[in-house]
């Protein structure tokens, strides 16, 4: 039990326990794809193509994103927060530790990559 | 070959100091060389190579718009040296060029501003900048020693981005061109080898609240995509400047262009003039070192 107070105080500090409860998880879904798809926010499609979405003019520095839906959470929200935590060469920015996204527009960039199958 | 024949006996005459001139580029020759290498290997067959240079790219582009084979010279043109459907749009602009106006206002500048002439009796010169000053003890780009010519002459300096320094760059570029300058960029002393170093550790290093660094793009990223643009590379990047971009509607220097990339890294631009600037765009033009010079020209 306490060990489940420690993780779920943990995954809270790594702000994902309120994907879906929070907001309704359509919004988020609309919220993550805004930023996504913003030049002056995330700029996601300056870099990548995303398999099964009508995306305009993406770029290739980064991948095609495809079967993130089968991806864990934190995975994701890692991968967005900082890259170079499983790719320390990545070309990626880290949108989190640099502060160019906060959690909130973090969790809501991963509810849409949950949706990219 | 001759020039390089010439300086070397003359240095056997005038002993040491000239004579280590020849060493104190040996690094940066060997990274252009480098540079050279892994972009002549990238280009010469993208569909190919792919995995290794373009994990990430449309069939597409590696099967189609890419060209095969492109050779050292055709890097002066920045990405329209492979991008075929960008090379296509660019030919059609330049049918018209609409830098023309710019030369001659250029050539104007150049016979009647007072000290120019004295200064750069000879304009075409394009292809020399940036040098290490040694009395000054730093990169003089073309931008700063037309300013100092204006001082020298009791004139205001230009302002460096646009205006009557494009116009006056284009001169001298479109004259470069015209007597077949190449690019040629000096390093002979220890002080220039040092700033041409920082030059090149600004180039490659993360930056801006993105962390991505010049190289990112325009190395590895060359020939592939953000968004719909496909990137140039870093080999000939100064050969073509100044620019007319249609974004601008109007002419630009290097400095202007490079101070765009930096917003797009997510840093607050360097002061075009700064010795950090003037440092990148002296390693950057040595990367360019052998091809001609091919400006003004036309962009995005
Ligand atoms: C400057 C280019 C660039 C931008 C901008 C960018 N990425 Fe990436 N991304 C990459 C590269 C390169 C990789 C592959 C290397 C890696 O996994 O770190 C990658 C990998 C990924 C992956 C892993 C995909 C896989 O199949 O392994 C995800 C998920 C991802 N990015 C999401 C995003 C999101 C969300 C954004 C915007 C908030 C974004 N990226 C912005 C370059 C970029
Ligand atoms: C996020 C990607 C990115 C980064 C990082 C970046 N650039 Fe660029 N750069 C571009 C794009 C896109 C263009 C326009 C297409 C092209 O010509 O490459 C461009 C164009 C240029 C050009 C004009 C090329 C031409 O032929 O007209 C120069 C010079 C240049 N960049 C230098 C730099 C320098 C120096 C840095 C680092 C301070 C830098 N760039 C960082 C994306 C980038």
């Amino acid at each position: 039990m306490q060990r489940m107070k420690l993780l779920v105080a943990a995954s809270a500090m790594a702000g994902l326990l309120s994907v879906g409860a929070m907001a309704g998880n359509a919004d988020l879904v609309k919220q993550g794809e805004k930023i996504f798809n913003t030049k002056k926010i995330g700029n996601c499609l300056a870099c990548h193509a995303v398999n099964g979405k009508n995306i305009n003019n993406p770029g290739n520095l980064g991948p095609k994103l495809q079967g993130l839906s089968a991806w864990p959470e934190q995975a994701l929200f890692d991968k967005v927060y900082d890259p170079y935590t499983t790719n320390p060469i990545s070309a990626m920015p880290p949108f989190g530790k640099n502060g160019v996204l906060n959690d909130e527009q973090i969790k809501a960039v991963v509810a849409y990559l949950k949706t990219i199958n | 070959m001759i020039g390089k024949i010439v300086t070397t006996s003359v240095a056997v005459l005038m002993g040491v100091t000239v004579l280590s001139a020849g060493s104190f580029n040996a690094q940066a020759e060997k990274d252009r060389q480098a540079l050279v290498k892994y972009m002549e290997k990238k280009f010469a067959d993208p569909e190919k190579s792919r995995a290794q240079f373009f994990p990430y790219a449309t069939d597409e582009d590696v099967k189609t718009n890419l060209k095969k084979g492109v050779k050292f010279e055709d890097f002066r043109m920045g990405s329209y040296a492979f991008d075929k459907i960008g090379r296509g749009q660019y030919e059609e602009i330049n049918e018209m060029p609409p830098y023309e106006d710019n030369i001659d206002a250029g050539e104007e500048l150049y016979n009647n501003t007072k000290g120019i002439k004295k200064c750069f009796p000879d304009p075409a010169i394009a292809g020399e900048y940036p040098k290490f000053d040694d009395k000054k003890g730093k990169v003089v780009t073309l931008s700063l020693a037309i300013n100092d010519c204006l001082k020298a002459a009791g004139q205001k300096p230009w302002k460096l981005t646009k205006g009557k320094m494009a116009d006056l760059e284009a001169y001298f570029a479109a004259k470069s061109k015209e007597a077949g300058k190449k690019v040629d960029i000096k390093i002979q002393s220890k002080a220039a080898a040092a700033a041409y170093e920082r030059g090149k550790k600004y180039y490659y290093s993360q930056r801006g609240y993105l962390k991505l660094s010049c190289a990112t793009c325009h190395v590895q990223g060359s020939g592939n995509r953000v968004r719909k643009e496909v990137l140039s590379p870093l080999l000939g990047h100064t050969t073509h400047f100044p620019v007319y971009r249609l974004k601008w509607q109007g002419l630009g220097t290097l400095e202007r262009r490079i101070k765009g990339c930096e917003k797009n890294q997510g840093e607050n631009p360097h002061k075009p003039g700064s010795p950090w600037m003037s440092e990148m765009l002296y390693f950057m033009a040595y990367m360019s070192n052998g091809l001609p010079v091919d400006g003004p020209d036309i962009r995005r």
